[in-house]
């Protein structure tokens, strides 16, 4: 059945048409010239993005062969979503986001609740790992099924919690410790009170005390739909001691209200056999339009401004700090730095920013992966 | 003064490599379980600062092989060294565990001593070593890297500690640097400041003789590109560097710089480190006989074993179509 759904969504892909002309701020899709422009900003801007080539024989050719698609490797995840339950005492910690800037919008409405700001994690994350069936299914039938199917499939990928150490019977028995001659007294050795080979700096101590850290790394891909007009994410997951983690280790790192849902495992488009999570981009336009228009106003607020001054010229709008890029109104009090916008007219936001936008998005589905390095540094 | 300790690689196989092993065991391979040339690549040592803890996590001292890792004309990713490696596919469990290691890793480690007193080449360094075996219909494979490193006798000391590379040079400096890296990442190069001004000046370590010349000691400068992250370990690639150093250009100490910025964003403080290192009191004779080596991976459990990498959870369709909604 799945794989008949996955002919079915090749075929509509084949033949839906190409988007040609701009549409991004009318209903947040963007065509495939969008995506470029939109792409290379963001590898210029954020050079841990950069494009990819991927497998010739799965070429778009709408996309040019030497863009298409945009990859990022080894984004660390330092805790399970599922550790990150939501609980009343944690609405002290909610803080107001808002697009553009406040005073030109003039509308608190626009402002978005973040919550779990500066919250720690209580929960040993150890302990918790590998409990991903304990996600209400509500909207399956057989809720029983997939809960079964689920608990199955975690005791067969090895729980995190216990380190991922496959089957016993399946490890060669091969252990040579007499392949090299005694200990190296200059290799560094690993930590051993903590579980995690990610070496801990400064807050060790801190850290060691609940063995809190289980530090993931992530291969994010970002794709364009051609269907959905919009890009796609996809994740590709190691554990801390660099295995592929399987499905339901993924879904830990993402957002109960989403895995299973709109995060699904499926066929990477630019590579023959890759599978990879993905999150499903059918309510990515509606969601971007949104941001995107309230972005609009202050960013064209802030141009009309410049404007209006009159000393200031538009290209030497560039030595100005725009915000278009959120900005936090409380809670740490430190604003996310601000990119110099470049030379523009009044047009509002251009559409280079859209992938910036979209990364913020996403973050909110994988709340833990750090797929946003606009804010990280 | 303390002893060096370098982190070691750590194997990350991208999923994609599976894959694309696969595809060549069937296509390519077939039966043959001769030594095949592939890549793989490492990039400069990275950390993320927890937003909760406020402490800064060191990431894995990671060497990557990926999809691409089998053809010829792999060229590493942006900002990261590309390393050779010898890869050794063994068609059954019973050859794998059979493998005349001790054998394989020898050959490797002679390679690279011959790069370094034959060809006085710093390009085959890193070079590493991969045995596999592929459980094609159980998508399981078993695979144990080595990178081998010279075991320097006596061990190499630090003088003082490990620091921050901004206290020995100023940010014009670093960033002279770094633009230079951006540009064409070095895996091993030299630095040396322009007479009569502040910027550096850079050159492959094959050049060391010339371009060290009319330098003093205290400006000779030997940077690499440090996989790790740790602040007083260096990574892995320093240990057969010096080796390299030791043997064609030996000298009473060296000045390491560890470079590991290459996504530093604007105005962030540089996190490359550096430090003198030397090798014990008293003199030390030049080596001329091929030094031991060590360099195997540990698995999981943190024994000298091989590892498993199981892939049925992402590749066997019976079981992706259970997840799937």
């Amino acid at each position: 059945m799945h794989a008949i759904q996955q002919q079915y969504w090749a075929v509509r892909d084949y033949l839906s048409p190409v988007l040609k002309e701009s549409k991004f701020k009318e209903h947040g899709r963007i065509n495939p010239e969008e995506f470029v422009a939109a792409g290379d900003f963001l590898t210029y801007k954020f050079p841990v993005w950069s494009w990819e080539k991927g497998d010739a024989s799965k070429a778009r050719d709408y996309l040019p062969a030497d863009k298409q698609y945009l990859l990022t490797r080894g984004v660390p995840c330092l805790r399970r979503a599922t550790a990150l339950a939501y609980t009343d005492a944690d609405e002290d910690a909610e803080r107001l986001l808002s697009f553009g800037d406040l005073s030109a919008t003039g509308n608190e409405a626009d402002e978005w609740v973040e919550t779990h700001a500066g919250r720690v994690s209580t929960v040993d994350s150890a302990a918790n790992a590998g409990n991903i069936d304990e996600i209400p299914d509500v909207d399956e039938p057989s809720a029983d099924d997939v809960a079964d199917q689920v608990g199955r499939m975690s005791l067969q990928g090895g729980a995190g919690a216990v380190g991922e150490i496959p089957d016993m019977d399946e490890i060669p028995d091969m252990e040579e410790e007499d392949l090299e001659a005694g200990d190296d007294e200059a290799t560094a050795a690993p930590k051993v009170a903590v579980p995690s080979s990610g070496v801990i700096e400064a807050g060790e101590v801190e850290v060691a005390k609940g063995n809190l850290l289980q530090v993931r790394t992530y291969d994010v891909m970002i794709t364009y739909d051609k269907y959905y007009q919009t890009p796609r994410i996809w994740l590709i997951g190691y554990d801390e001691n660099r295995t592929p983690l399987t499905p339901s280790q993924i879904f830990q790192d993402v957002s109960a209200d989403h895995a299973f849902k709109t995060v699904t495992i499926e066929a990477f488009p630019h590579s023959a056999s890759l599978q990879a999570a993905s999150v499903h981009p059918c309510k990515h336009a509606s969601v971007m339009k949104k941001v995107i228009e309230r972005m609009n106003q202050g960013v064209l607020e802030e141009q009309r401004k410049a404007f209006g001054a009159g000393a200031v010229s538009p290209t030497t709008g560039k030595d100005k700090q725009k915000k278009w890029l959120f900005r936090r109104t409380s809670g740490t009090g430190k604003d996310v730095p601000t990119s110099p916008a470049g030379e523009e007219d009044i047009e509002g936001m251009r559409v280079d920013f859209y992938l910036v936008v979209f990364l913020k998005f996403i973050a909110s589905i994988v709340p833990t992966i750090e797929v946003d390095s606009t804010t990280a540094f | 003064m303390p002893i060096v300790q370098f982190t070691p690689f750590s194997s990350l196989v991208q999923p994609a490599f599976w894959h694309a092993l696969t595809d060549f065991k069937i296509d390519v391979l077939r039966l043959s379980d001769d030594s095949v040339t592939i890549h793989g690549s490492y990039a400069t040592g990275r950390s993320v600062k927890d937003r909760e803890s406020g402490a800064e996590i060191a990431l894995g001292c990671n060497l990557s092989v990926g999809g691409e890792s089998f053809s010829k004309t792999d060229r590493a990713p942006a900002h990261s060294a590309q390393v050779t490696g010898v890869f050794k596919n063994y068609n059954t469990i019973e050859e794998f565990k059979a493998a005349d290691k001790t054998a394989l890793f020898a050959q490797v480690t002679d390679e690279i001593w011959k790069s370094i007193t034959v060809d006085h080449s710093t390009a085959q360094l890193n070079r590493f070593l991969l045995i596999t075996f592929a459980d094609l219909k159980k998508y399981k494979y078993y695979y144990w890297f080595a990178f081998p490193a010279f075991v320097a006798k006596p061990a190499w000391e630090i003088q003082g500690d490990w620091r921050a590379a901004s206290d020995e040079f100023n940010d014009s400096f670093l960033s002279a640097i770094e633009a230079t890296q951006l540009a064409s990442p070095r895996a091993f190069f030299l630095v040396r400041p322009k007479t009569g001004s502040d910027e550096p000046e850079i050159a492959p370590v094959e050049e060391y003789t010339q371009f060290f010349a009319n330098v003093a000691p205290e400006q000779r400068t030997i940077a690499f590109l440090d996989p790790s992250a740790t602040p007083s370990n260096p990574g892995w690639p320093l240990r057969n560097l010096l080796t390299y150093l030791h043997t064609l250009h030996p000298a009473p100490s060296y000045r390491i710089l560890c470079w590991r910025d290459s996504e530093r964003p604007n105005g962030a403080p540089f996190k490359s480190r550096f430090g003198v290192v030397s090798q014990g009191a008293g003199e030390v004779a030049v080596q001329t006989e091929k030094p031991t080596a060590v360099g195997w991976e540990k698995n999981v459990q943190g024994k000298l074993g091989p590892r498993v990498a199981d892939l049925a959870p992402m590749m066997d369709p019976t079981r992706l179509a259970d997840q799937a909604v």
